[in-house]
Formats: structure tokens, C-alpha cells, sequence
């Protein structure tokens, strides 16, 4: 029996058992599809969280007003907004070493009409830094100034969904008028699309200038936030200690525990997201350890069940005059073929699937050789073993005990 | 010539059954010389297709020996052996064992699968001896579960022809197969002995087993007759039950 009646027997066995050699391909095809899609999806999803985590940027640390962990001078009953930070606080910040950014902002909510329509947005008081420490970009005109903020100017930066919101998708409103309690606000600029970053969904606030805002919609002096970045990403902690340290000294607090402002670590938060990220992708992965286990049970039943079938075939090649080898060869080609036919359309249907599942969820697929090997290697494995060991075992036995086989 | 193709000693074959153990055979000894033409006769169970199996070398027997053209068959590994059943056995079961799924003409192609036939002769050889059993070529095409058990008769011998083996072994190779029909395929294998081949088959009719030149009666196990054609159906006629049969036999045995 050479190569090319070794394919062609193979292929004509395959084919005259339609419904024994689907089923059992459909078995390889979903054990295999199901590991990769799941794995495609955990690691898909897991890099897009920690992406938008890193969008936000992850030399970043925040300083939020907070009531304290114990009761103590800075304490207010919670769910209240702690007023403590101050923007004296955010000029002191600047003049810690390596803080190569200070942003400190105030926020607030309003309603902001522009001609007959309104929306109700979050009002965002900022200085000319924030653009720089929160990654912004515009697509037209400027963001607020320095002497924007020194002057109270009643300017706003619209972020891009707000834009499109009050004047219509594609219009430019840089120069016309917005109203917002007794504020006059003239558009200055609009910011490009960011997507969700860290807390504040910046695509849909109105910006304005930091005193402007404390002036018109805080009414107070106090901010709500002040953003720092540092200049080298080793040193975050160092630097978030030395915040820590010069923060308690000016609001005069001695002991750590009733600080009435909290910082935090935007790369602790990366360690934190992803580990919980890592859980859920772990999550996924027994899911699809156990579609495997059940794909492998199928192709393994597949085999076993034909297994009297073919050795009643086995008997009657050997004794028309085939050997071991020869019948060893024909079954390992037909497993071997089986396999590699529900491997690759397993990989396709598996890559397709994760695709799929991660557009509706709306997050990246991403497919890894570790994954594809892992799957297609177990399921090759099962499917040849099974195929193969029992069509070896008949082959062994002598041609009248096999065709007797029950 | 006095060539010995088949020299069987004390042949003895026990099956291990659910519970009773069945003494299939019991001690035969058959020499068979190269261009013999016999028959096996026998009642159902008395172990004739138990002796045949053992001699195409398809089972081995409990204890005996088994020397086929010369050679101790014990002694021969499984691939010896399957070179032995490609090569110089041609076996026709009583049961057919066709690939049901399979076309007449793929059963047929199988056996030279195995042996070293170049592949655009393989078809020519099927086609000479589906021909030869008489097997109409409107049917090599349909799968073998669409044949009649006589048809199916004829595949099974023609496949067994086609790797042109020195020894047909032949289980009931008539039993499905009206007379004319039967009468057909023993002339092809009066053919093929006459060509040198050696053939034993087995048979209920004495019709057939006259055709051949030596009749070998087994009951329960044993050899209980081994004689010529024209003694055994004297034998025969002597403590007959079946006048009929007998008289057909005596007529062809008077004939030939
Ligand atoms: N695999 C087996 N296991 C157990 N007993 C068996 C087996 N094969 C045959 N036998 C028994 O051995 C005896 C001889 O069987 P065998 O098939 O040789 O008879 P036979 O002469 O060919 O009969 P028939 O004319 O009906 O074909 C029978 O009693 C049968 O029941
Ligand atoms: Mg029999």
C-alpha cells in the first residue's frame, strides 16, 4: 500500500461514513472553538480595560478631597462633599520634585442651552495645565488659558459628544454662545474623542476656566481634585509620599489616619484592575478547559463507538492479506485527517466567534498562538489516540476474531 | 508432482464458549498435494468452516500442526502471515465480508491494495474477474448492501481470485447460487485447477462436491471419510438417506 491508495482509501472511508466522520469533527471542531473564543475574549477584554486605564495615564496621581478613615477634624458625615483642597494646595504640589504637572479641578453639574436646545452636562473648572496632564487634544480652536482664568473669562470647551449634542454632529461652534445659569460662555475650542479615561468621561463635560467656575457654579474656592503627574514612573510612590507628607503639614494634621484628602496611585489601580481582569480571564479559561474536557469526550465516544464497526473491517483486510502496519497506517492517516480537519475549521470558527463576542461587547479580540496551539494540541491528541489505539489494538488480533467482533 | 501444499497433523480446536467449551475439531489430519481439487463435506456445526479458517491461516488451531506449502505455520509472524493470505490464499467466507458501504468494484480492488499489482491494472484484473464469476458489469458500480446474497457470493470469489492465488480456499462458495449459476462457478474452478491452481471448498450438495476429485466427510470434529470422488458416492449410495441427491450423483459420476 503506497502513499497516494493510503490518501485515497483514507478519503473514501472518511467519505462513505458522512455522519460518523461529521460528528466526530464537529466534536474536534467545538472543543477547539470554544477554547480559543473564550481565551480570545477574557485577553481581549483585559487589554482593553487596562489600555483605557493607561489613556488615563499611568504616571498620574490624584489628590481627592476624602473624610478621613476615623473620625477627626477634617471628618464630615459621608456622602457629602469634603471641602479641603484649595488651589494653594495644588501651587504648593508644583514645587515637590519631580511633579512635572499640576492640574487642579473643581466640577459641578448645569444645564447648558445653546439656542433651543440644552443639555445637562458636567461643568468642569480647570486650569490651562489640565490639557496636558489629562492627555487632551483639540480638533478646533484653543484651550482655556492662563489669562483665561486670571480674568474669569466666560469661555468653554466643549467635549466632542457635548458638541455634538447642542450644536449637531460636523458643525464647528467655536465662537458661538452658550448659557449656563448666569453664565454667557463663548465656545473656544472642542475637544477630540477620548472615551471613558479613569473617572470622568471628559467627551461629554463642558470646560471652563477654574475660577470662573468657583465663581459662578461652586461658589467656593475649593477644588475637587488636583491631578499630578511625575515625571518618572519608578518614582510614583516617592513622589506620593512626599504629597502626602506636604499636604498634612499645610492642612495641620499630625497623624496620617485623619488626613482629609486621599491620593491616588493610577498604577496601583493598573495592578488592581488587572488582577482583577486576570480572575475573570482565569474565569474564562476554566470555561474553556471544560468545553475542551467535553469536546475531547466527544471525539473519544466518536471513536470508541465505531471501534466494532471497524475492527469487523480490521478482520476482513487482514485476511485478505493486510498487515499491522499497513492497517496502523490507514487509521492514523484517517485520525490524523479527521483532526487536522476539525482543527482548522475549529481555529476559524474559534477566531470568528471571539471576533464576534468582542464587537458586541465592544472590546478587542485577541487571539493567541498559545491558545490555538493548547486547543488544537489536546484535541489531536485525544483524536489520534482514540482513533488510533483501539484500530491498533484490532489489528492485533487474528482475522477471524476480529470479523467475529461484537 | 507430490508437492505438499497443505499437511495438517492432529488439528484440535477448542472454543472457549460462555460457559461450555465446544471441541470444534478433534484431531484432523489432512495432506493436500498442489493441483488437488477437493471437496469438504459435512452437517452444519460438524466444523468445517472451523478446519477452513485454521488452513487460510486466518485462525490457529488449539494444538496441531499446520504446515503450508512446507512451512510450519506456528512459526510464522503476523506479517509472515499476512503475506502468506495476500499472496498465496485466496479465501472465500461463507458469510461473504464485504465492505457493505463499499462499491462491488472497491471490494474487488482491495486485496491488491496489499500486493505489489501497478495501479492501472488494478481495474483491468477486478473487471477479468468479475467477468469470470459472472457478475453483470451494470452492477460493479452499486454499493455491495444493494446485492442479493448470490451476487454478493460472487464478489466474495472474485475477490478472492484477484490476486491470483496457487491455493482457493472456498467456504460454501455455492450455497447461495441457483443450480446454473453454481454450475458456472464450479467450471471456473474445474478452470482454474486445470490451470494448477489447488482448491478446496466446502459443500452441502453432492452435486457440487462431484465435480471435484476428492471428497472429505467430517462429523462432529473428526474425519469420518477421505476418498476419491467416484469411492465416496459409492460409499455414499451404500447408507443414503436422500435418493434423489444420490441418484444426481450417480448420473454425473457416471458421466464424467
Ligand atoms: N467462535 C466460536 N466460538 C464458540 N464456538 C464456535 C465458534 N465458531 C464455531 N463454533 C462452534 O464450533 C462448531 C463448528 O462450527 P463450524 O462453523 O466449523 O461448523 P460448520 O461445519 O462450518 O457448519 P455449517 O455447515 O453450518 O457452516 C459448532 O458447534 C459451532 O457452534
Ligand atoms: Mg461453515
Amino acid at each position: 500500500m503506497d502513499f497516494a491508495d493510503l490518501i485515497a482509501e483514507t478519503l473514501h472511508s472518511l467519505a462513505s461514513n458522512k455522519v460518523r466522520s461529521g460528528l466526530t469533527i464537529l466534536g474536534i471542531v467545538v472543543g477547539i472553538a470554544s477554547v480559543i473564543a473564550m481565551i480570545s475574549i477574557g485577553q481581549g477584554s483585559q487589554a482593553t480595560i487596562e489600555q483605557s486605564i493607561q489613556a488615563a495615564g499611568s504616571n498620574l496621581l490624584t489628590v481627592m478631597p476624602s473624610a478621613g478613615s476615623q473620625t477627626g477634624p477634617g471628618a464630615r458625615s459621608f456622602g457629602m462633599n469634603v471641602e479641603s483642597l484649595t488651589r494653594d494646595d495644588a501651587a504648593a504640589l508644583e514645587g515637590l520634585e519631580l511633579v512635572s504637572g499640576v492640574a487642579p479641578s473643581a466640577q459641578g453639574q448645569g444645564q447648558l442651552v445653546a439656542g433651543t436646545t440644552n443639555a445637562n452636562a458636567q461643568i468642569l473648572g480647570v486650569t490651562s495645565e489640565y490639557a496636558l496632564v489629562k492627555n487632551l487634544s483639540l480638533t478646533s480652536g484653543t484651550f482655556i488659558s492662563d489669562r483665561d482664568d486670571t480674568a474669569n473669562a466666560q469661555v468653554v470647551v466643549l467635549g466632542a459628544t457635548l458638541a455634538g449634542d447642542l450644536f449637531g454632529e460636523g458643525v464647528d461652534p467655536v465662537g458661538r454662545h452658550v448659557r449656563s445659569g448666569n453664565m454667557l460662555l463663548t465656545v473656544i475650542g472642542v475637544l477630540a474623542e477620548k472615551g471613558t479615561s479613569g473617572f470622568t468621561n471628559v467627551d461629554s463635560a463642558a470646560i471652563i476656566p477654574l475660577s470662573t467656575c468657583s465663581r459662578y457654579v461652586t461658589g467656593n474656592e475649593y477644588v475637587s481634585s488636583i491631578a499630578l503627574t511625575v515625571a518618572d514612573e519608578a518614582q510614583m510612590t516617592a513622589v506620593e509620599n512626599s504629597a502626602e507628607s506636604l499636604l498634612l503639614e499645610r492642612h495641620g494634621i499630625s497623624d496620617a489616619t485623619y488626613a482629609d484628602f486621599r491620593i491616588q496611585n493610577m498604577a496601583d489601580m493598573l495592578e488592581t484592575v488587572s488582577a482583577v481582569t486576570g480572575t475573570f480571564t482565569a474565569l474564562l479559561a476554566g470555561i474553556a478547559g471544560i468545553s475542551l474536557l467535553v469536546g475531547g469526550i466527544g471525539i473519544m465516544n466518536m471513536m470508541l463507538t465505531t471501534v466494532t464497526e471497524r475492527t469487523r473491517e480490521i478482520g476482513l483486510r487482514k485476511a485478505i492479506g493486510a498487515d499491522a502496519s499497513a492497517i496502523s497506517a490507514q487509521f492514523l492517516m484517517e485520525s490524523v485527517t479527521l483532526t487536522l480537519l476539525g482543527g482548522a475549521l475549529g481555529i476559524v470558527a474559534g477566531w470568528a466567534i471571539g471576533v464576534l463576542a468582542a464587537n458586541v461587547i465592544g472590546t478587542a479580540a485577541i487571539v493567541t498562538l498559545d491558545s490555538i496551539l493548547l486547543a488544537t494540541g489536546v484535541c489531536s491528541v485525544i483524536g489520534v489516540i482514540f482513533g488510533y489505539y483501539p484500530a491498533r489494538r484490532a489489528a492485533a488480533l487474528s482475522p477471524i476474531e476480529a470479523l467475529r467482533y461484537q | 508432482m507430490t508437492e505438499q501444499v497443505i499437511e495438517a497433523i492432529e488439528l484440535v480446536k477448542v472454543y472457549d464458549g460462555a460457559g461450555a467449551e465446544t471441541r470444534a475439531l478433534q484431531g484432523v489430519s489432512l495432506t493436500v498435494t498442489a493441483g488437488e481439487f477437493t471437496s469438504i463435506m459435512g452437517p452444519s456445526g460438524s466444523g468445517k468452516s472451523t478446519l477452513m479458517n485454521i488452513l487460510g491461516c486466518l485462525d490457529t488451531p488449539t494444538s496441531g500442526t499446520y504446515m503450508l506449502a512446507g512451512r510450519d505455520v506456528a512459526a510464522l509472524d503476523d506479517d509472515e502471515l499476512a503475506e502468506v493470505r495476500r499472496t498465496t490464499v485466496g479465501f472465500v467466507f461463507q458469510a461473504f465480508n464485504l465492505l457493505s458501504r463499499s462499491t462491488v468494484m472497491r471490494n474487488v480492488l482491495m486485496p491488491m491494495l496489499y500486493t505489489r499489482v501497478p495501479r492501472d491494472q488494478r481495474a483491468d484484473r477486478a473487471g477479468i474477474a468479475l467477468r469470470a464469476v459472472g457478475l453483470d458489469e451494470k452492477l460493479w458500480t452499486h454499493r455491495s448492501n444493494e446485492l442479493s446474497g448470490g451476487q454478493m457470493q460472487r464478489v466474495a470469489i472474485a475477490r478472492a481470485l484477484v490476486n491470483d492465488p496457487s491455493l482457493i480456499l472456498a467456504d460454501e462458495p455455492t450455497g447461495n447460487l441457483d443450480t446454473a449459476t453454481g454450475d458456472a462457478v464450479m467450471d471456473l474452478f474445474s478452470q482454474l485447477n486445470a490451470e494448477g491452481r489447488t482448491i478446496v471448498l466446502i459443500t452441502h450438495e453432492p452435486d457440487i462436491a462431484s465435480k471435484t476429485s476428492r471428497v472429505v466427510r467430517i462429523q462432529d470434529g473428526k474425519i469420518v471419510e477421505d476418498a476419491p470422488t467416484a469411492q465416496a458416492w459409492v460409499r455414499r449410495y451404500a447408507n443414503s438417506t436422500d435418493r434423489a441427491a444420490t441418484e444426481s450423483l450417480s448420473m454425473s459420476g457416471g458421466e464424467s
